[in-house]
């Protein structure tokens, strides 16, 4: 599969279905044996085919069952007793007191609910961004077969799967405000600086983003580096022969051939940054002042260090609401730009 | 033929076909700087967890004063404890996961059936909703699970159990399965294969790729939670490394040394995984970026 | 078609609300059992030497009583898994944690309300820490435990290189503040000093706790109790006003503040503290043990907060432990028990660990117990006499939202210096004033 990532391959163009999927027809050994004709079924087995099929409409549930439960355990219920939560003042020990939409009222008065809300989309679209763009400018550098060039890669892909907890860690140790800082260490080598990156409230928003980008862009690029695979070469090849330069290729064969994994990451992470929590709660806490506060953090926080599980609740409902509304007319969207 | 000799073809910029004393320094400079940029970071975080009292401001990719006395300190507050507990919930839950995923998924890509379509959009709804919005639910459900009446605080089980119900490997378990060819499976049930017997011997088999996909994206998801641990685990004895690290962080008595071996036992484990499962990595990115 | 999926989705939502059922409070009359494990809390980092007192402490009580009973150390996320623990009604039967939760605690109706007057032993606590178990409605709900103020801890070696006077005003804070960032006082040659250190991040609301001390010194509060139980802010008025500029003039006018104050929580401030960045270091009497192990005896001096100009005399925050019984447990007389064995001298003595490094109660709450023959080394005993003119926060129902609200205002004033300082004190006023409403305590 490597040459997913570095093609020297002509690859189908895309639409024919992604490469994971042309592979497996080559995989038809696990069974060979000759069909038996169908006339040559004993009566035995008619009948047992006959019961079989009375419970066949049982098979695709018992299949699905084990997941169903779980499901309805670890999510439905718990979401289910969430939106029940939010109609009410919660009170484990005391008895819980029906509010009507009280809840909702406070959550989204909140005298920070506002900021929250434009720093969480700030966020979103900053990291998005960023990964896309770096990610994408890595993978057309490190597109290729070469044997450093898989060492880069490799490389380059680790921040993603490193654990947000250990990212957090590094960070606050790289960001160190102090000119002895390692960042700062750098910026003073260029005459800049010493900056006070996460402990300033203009810049801590900033550099939670560039985490977000240097663990985000490596992902994105693995992801261009697959969706380059299947750009058809011997379109490279006409645009050659065409007497087209680099740059004019790249512009009217690669970006067009890209779009649809462009837009699809987009949306991926977009809907991811809406509910971004682990890196700002690890790395700033909603700090300095509100100045990387966002939805999530703040429900938290309402919740777990206040203890107004109910008023958390409801701001709880309204984010997955809201993403399941941008999700739901993303998934409308697309569907209506294949159709047309 | 002409392909092969003209390189520059290849790839958007024909980078790999230049070649010259410039370029190879360029090149050099620039991938050097890459790697220098994802990586170096975290290589800092190597050396620091072997220097003796490394400055909390300084970073550096060597370790000065060699010492394993980080990890000593480490294993006094238990971090080979909660190294242990991470690899038991990484280990049964993704075993279930799997399990789990690849039976839905079957059903759904495979057969036709009433209800299938409300299944699905189930396991969309709850890919949509953020395991932090449910946490305090979850424990409430976690703690008496209604009908059973059985409580899943402080155990294993309890940390494992939720990890099974997982939308993303249904979903690309699904699209792989679909894929495959009918007739394979037409051809074994004329050969009087039961329901299970194409499952497992038509389907499973040819879905090993999809299943190191799943696989892996699986671990890194498990081994990245955060608040399922916490809240299921009832004393500091059951908890995993990343909920260890942020205690360690605040703990007065231990240097940021101790801090950042911690934090090499909680990397290590992703990187050797990913290492080892590269391919099935880039194979789900594609999945991704093509796939729906 | 989309509809028909909606409802089947509804309806599972429905019936799952069905099934987790609804709440009711009788399933607190827990049957008793004198033989049911006491889980025992208390907020110190796992592995810990404090963990290891809290243990020793707690074996003690089981060899002396014969209850049975376990501690558990937690620390971060403490609060988290309180929250969540009561979600359920399964809070651990005893917890040691500050005395600023008590609102919290008591208003969700955590816990279990104390007859001082019938508690054995209780006339040997002091009346100052018997206060911090008081809540609004003047019932206690909680035995005092431990209690400390906060004092500056002064590098020794610094002002006797430069010279300076012990601090007497809070102007002899500042220039030795500024001394200490501008003269070199380690003599390395390098511009690499502070002169205060401060855990001035949003986390757990610290930056309000360090300013507290400055505002109550200042003979200000939070907020102004003007009947019973009936209050108005207060963090707006002139000495709120005069503390915080004070504060502000020292990270934005002379930057002589360390430069991850506005990030950092306390246990990094104690690192940085140690490593010498910064000369000037304000908190409690806990630390002593261990500066003295890191950095040395000879370095280290501790002197009370000056009095602030124009305030009737000095002042500090007030805090303490309290140990809390909370509601439905299977074990209420193994309860109170401990609630008596860790206030006695016996236990005090134990959980002042001597001079060893993991003391859970700072300065001891029983009266009989004698601070100078526990801890040998001088410097207890002036937290001991700050203590005397120390204040607690306001007994309002739950007052982490309002040190959260402080914290979060106070941390973006002093991070950026081109705020308004009293206009975002103003604002901070007006969220006070909300959730006073909120908690039905407003007097205005």
């Amino acid at each position: 599969m490597s040459n997913l990532t570095g093609s020297r391959q002509p690859r189908p163009p895309y639409g024919t279905g992604p490469p994971s999927r042309a592979a497996v027809p080559t995989r038809r050994a696990p069974y060979g044996r000759p069909p038996v004709p169908v006339g040559a079924a004993s009566r035995h087995t008619q009948v047992s085919r006959y019961r079989r099929r009375r419970l066949q409409w049982l098979v695709p549930w018992m299949f699905v069952a084990p997941a169903l439960i779980l499901f309805l355990y670890f999510k439905i219920l718990p979401l289910a007793q969430g939106v029940q939560m939010s109609f009410y003042d919660v009170r484990p020990y005391l008895g819980d007191r029906y509010v009507g939409g009280g809840n909702y009222v406070e959550a989204t008065t909140q005298p920070l609910f506002t900021q929250a809300i434009w720093q969480t989309i700030i966020l979103a679209v900053g990291t998005t961004a960023g990964s896309i763009l770096l990610g994408f400018l890595l993978a057309i550098l490190v597109e290729g077969q070469a044997r450093h060039l898989w060492l880069v890669r490799t490389a380059a892909f680790l921040p993603v799967v490193t654990t947000m907890a250990v990212v957090a860690e590094v960070w606050q140790v790289m960001y160190y405000p102090d000119r002895s800082g390692a960042l700062n260490t750098l910026l003073g080598w260029i005459g800049v600086g010493p900056e006070p990156f996460l402990q300033s409230p203009h810049q801590a928003l900033a550099s939670v983003v560039a985490v977000g980008i240097w663990r985000g862009a490596p992902y994105d690029m693995m992801i261009f580096l697959a969706g380059l695979a299947t750009v058809d070469r011997n379109l490279y090849e006409s645009a050659a022969v065409d007497g087209a330069s680099r740059w004019s290729r790249f512009l009217h064969v690669t970006l067009p051939s890209l779009r649809p994994v462009i837009t699809i990451l987009f949306l991926l992470a977009a809907l991811r940054g809406l509910r971004s929590f682990t890196e700002v709660f690890l790395l700033t806490n909603g700090g300095p002042g509100q100045s990387t506060q966002v939805i999530m953090v703040l429900i938290y926080k309402l919740g777990l260090e206040q203890g107004k599980l109910g008023v958390a609740a409801a701001g709880s409902m309204i984010l997955f609401v809201a993403t399941a509304a941008v999700t739901l007319a993303v998934h409308v969207w697309r569907r209506r730009a294949v159709v047309r | 033929m002409r392909r092969a000799q003209n390189e520059s073809l290849h790839t958007v910029l024909g980078l790999q076909a230049r070649n010259g004393p410039l370029a190879l320094i360029l090149k050099t400079l620039l991938y050097g700087g890459i790697i220098l940029v994802f990586a170096g970071p975290l290589l800092a975080l190597l050396a620091g967890a072997f220097s003796k009292v490394p400055d909390p401001t300084k970073f550096s990719l060597w370790p000065h004063d060699f010492t394993l006395g980080n990890f000593e300190v480490a294993a006094h507050r238990g971090v080979y404890r909660y190294l242990f507990n991470s690899f038991v919930v990484v280990g049964f839950g993704l075993l279930l996961q799997m399990v789990v995923s690849v039976f839905a998924s079957y059903a759904l890509a495979r057969k036709k059936f009433r209800g299938a379509a409300i299944v699905m959009l189930l396991v969309l709804a709850t890919m949509m909703l953020p395991e932090e919005v449910v946490a305090i639910p979850l424990s409430v459900v976690l703690s008496d699970l209604p009908l059973l009446h059985v409580n899943l605080i402080g155990t294993y089980l309890g940390m494992i159990l939720p990890l099974g119900a997982w939308g993303f490997s249904i979903i690309v378990m699904t699209e792989f399965m679909r894929e495959v060819p009918l007739s394979l499976e037409e051809a074994a049930r004329i050969d009087g294969a039961g329901e299970l017997r194409v499952f497992w011997s038509v389907v499973l088999p040819v879905c090993r790729p999809a299943l190191g996909v799943i696989g892996v994206f699986g671990f890194t998801m498990i081994w990245d939670q955060y608040l399922l641990p916490l809240i299921v685990a009832h004393e500091p004895s059951q908890f995993t490394l990343p909920i260890a690290l942020r205690t360690l962080r605040t703990d007065d008595q231990v240097g940021i040394g101790v801090l950042l071996a911690a934090a090499l036992l909680a990397l290590l484990p992703s990187v050797i995984a990913f290492l080892l499962f590269q391919r099935q990595f880039t194979r789900g990115l594609s999945v991704e970026a093509v796939g729906r | 078609m989309v509809i028909q999926r909606v409802a089947a989705l509804a309806s599972a939502a429905l019936l799952g609300a069905v099934l987790t059922g609804c709440s009711s409070t009788s399933m607190l009359n827990v049957p008793q059992d004198d033989h049911a494990e006491l889980q025992i809390w208390i907020r110190e980092p796992p592995g810990s030497n404090q963990a290891a007192v809290a243990d020793k402490l707690v074996k003690a009580f089981v060899r002396k009583t014969g209850y049975r009973a376990r501690s558990v150390a937690l620390y971060e996320d403490f609060e988290t898994k309180m929250q969540q623990q009561a979600a359920y009604r399964q809070l651990p039967d005893v917890v040691i944690n500050d005395t600023a939760q008590l609102g919290t605690m008591q208003s969700q109706g955590w816990v279990r309300q104390i007859d001082r007057s019938s508690f054995p032993g209780g006339a040997d606590l002091s009346d100052r820490a018997w206060h911090a178990a008081q809540a609004d409605d003047g019932n206690y709900y909680a035995v005092p435990f431990s209690a400390h103020t906060f004092a500056l801890f002064v590098r020794a070696d610094w002002r006797a290189r430069l010279g300076l006077p012990p601090p007497k005003t809070w102007a002899d804070v500042q220039n030795m503040a500024i001394a200490f960032a501008t003269r070199d006082p380690d003599g390395d040659g390098r511009k690499d000093t502070y002169g205060m250190v401060i855990p001035g991040s949003t986390k757990r609301g610290y930056m309000a706790w360090y300013y507290s001390n400055l505002l109550l010194d200042s003979g200000g509060d939070f907020l102004a109790e003007i009947h019973p139980g009936q209050w108005v802010p207060a963090i707006n008025d002139d000495k709120a006003i005069a503390a915080a500029t004070w504060l502000k003039n020292l990270f934005c006018q002379y930057h002589v503040v360390d430069p991850n104050a506005v990030q950092d929580d306390t246990p990094l401030a104690h690192t940085t503290f140690e490593k010498g960045i910064g000369g000037i270091y304000l908190t409690g009497p806990y630390m002593l043990p261990r500066f003295v192990k890191s950095m040395g005896s000879a370095r280290l001096e501790v002197f009370p907060l000056p009095a602030a100009p124009g305030a009737a005399g000095p002042s500090a925050l007030g805090e303490g432990e309290n140990v809390y019984l909370t509601m439905g447990s299977p074990n209420r007389a193994g309860q109170l028990a401990f609630a008596e064995f860790a206030t006695s001298v016996a236990g005090q003595t134990i959980a002042m660990d001597g001079d060893g490094g993991g003391l859970i109660v700072r300065l001891p709450v029983n009266t009989k117990v004698d601070l100078g023959a526990i801890h040998h080394d001088p410097r207890w005993s002036v937290f001991q006499q700050v203590y005397n003119t120390a204040k607690y926060t306001p007994q309002v129902p739950n007052w982490a939202p309002f040190r959260q609200l402080a914290a979060d205002t106070l941390n973006a004033v002093m991070a950026d210096c081109g705020s308004d300082l009293k206009g975002s004190l103003d604002k901070l006023a007006n969220q006070f004033t909300d959730e006073l409403k909120r908690q039905n305590v407003y007097g205005g």
